[in-house]
């Protein structure tokens, strides 16, 4: 799923790391999520929305 | 051993995956060590044969408990998709064994060795797993 995650996290100047920290997962899960390699559960879908302060919708676009 | 990793399921895996693989080498060296000495029978022969196999069946449980702990869930996903490349591996190891065993009689391959076959397959899979969402 094609998502705005990178743009988000560059606007912060946060390195995955600084995200993965934040959400209490690893480096790897933010990359994987990031590149649209794995899409996350609800629950996470819901703590990356509230850590940016925006809307599910607004960072993961589900168009094909 | 020195344990690397922050994350507190991965640090409680390796130490009870530790536990285990001692318990396994112990009751392995006592079970040897009483069949060739004392040459057991009956009941006792069948608990002391199966004692071995306890620990390895814990290394199972052990995994389960890091699935039920790891909060992260894509490394639970690398998990669980690492344990289906290890059943689905040893099937088609044992599978394909056990074809040429009935047609070209090669040599018997004991499921003691089914074990092995399961974790070399899981483990092979983590990296190729990971490197696929890279």
């Amino acid at each position: 799923m094609k998502n705005r995650l990178r743009v988000l996290r560059a606007e912060r100047e946060w390195s995955q790391a600084d995200l993965a920290e934040r959400l209490e997962v690893s480096r790897q899960s933010v990359n994987a999520i990031e590149t649209g390699k794995y899409d996350p559960s609800l629950p996470l879908a819901f703590k990356l929305a509230r850590l940016f302060g925006t809307t599910i919708e607004a960072i993961f676009n589900d168009d094909n | 051993m020195v344990c690397r990793t922050n994350n507190p399921a991965v640090r409680r895996y390796l130490r009870r995956l530790l536990a285990t693989l001692l318990l396994y080498a112990v009751s392995l060296v006592l079970a040897i060590g009483i069949f060739v000495h004392y040459r057991p029978t009956g009941v006792l022969a069948y608990a002391l044969a199966v004692l071995p196999a306890i620990p390895l069946i814990g290394m199972l449980v052990v995994f389960g408990f890091y699935l039920a702990e790891e909060k992260d869930e894509f490394q639970r996903s690398i998990g669980v998709q690492s344990m289906l490349w290890g059943v689905g591996g040893l099937l088609a190891v044992t599978t394909v064994w056990g074809f040429l065993e009935s047609f070209v009689h090669i040599p018997h391959l004991n499921p003691i060795n089914d074990f092995a076959i399961f974790w070399v397959f899981m483990g092979i899979s983590i990296p190729v797993l990971l490197a696929r969402y890279k």
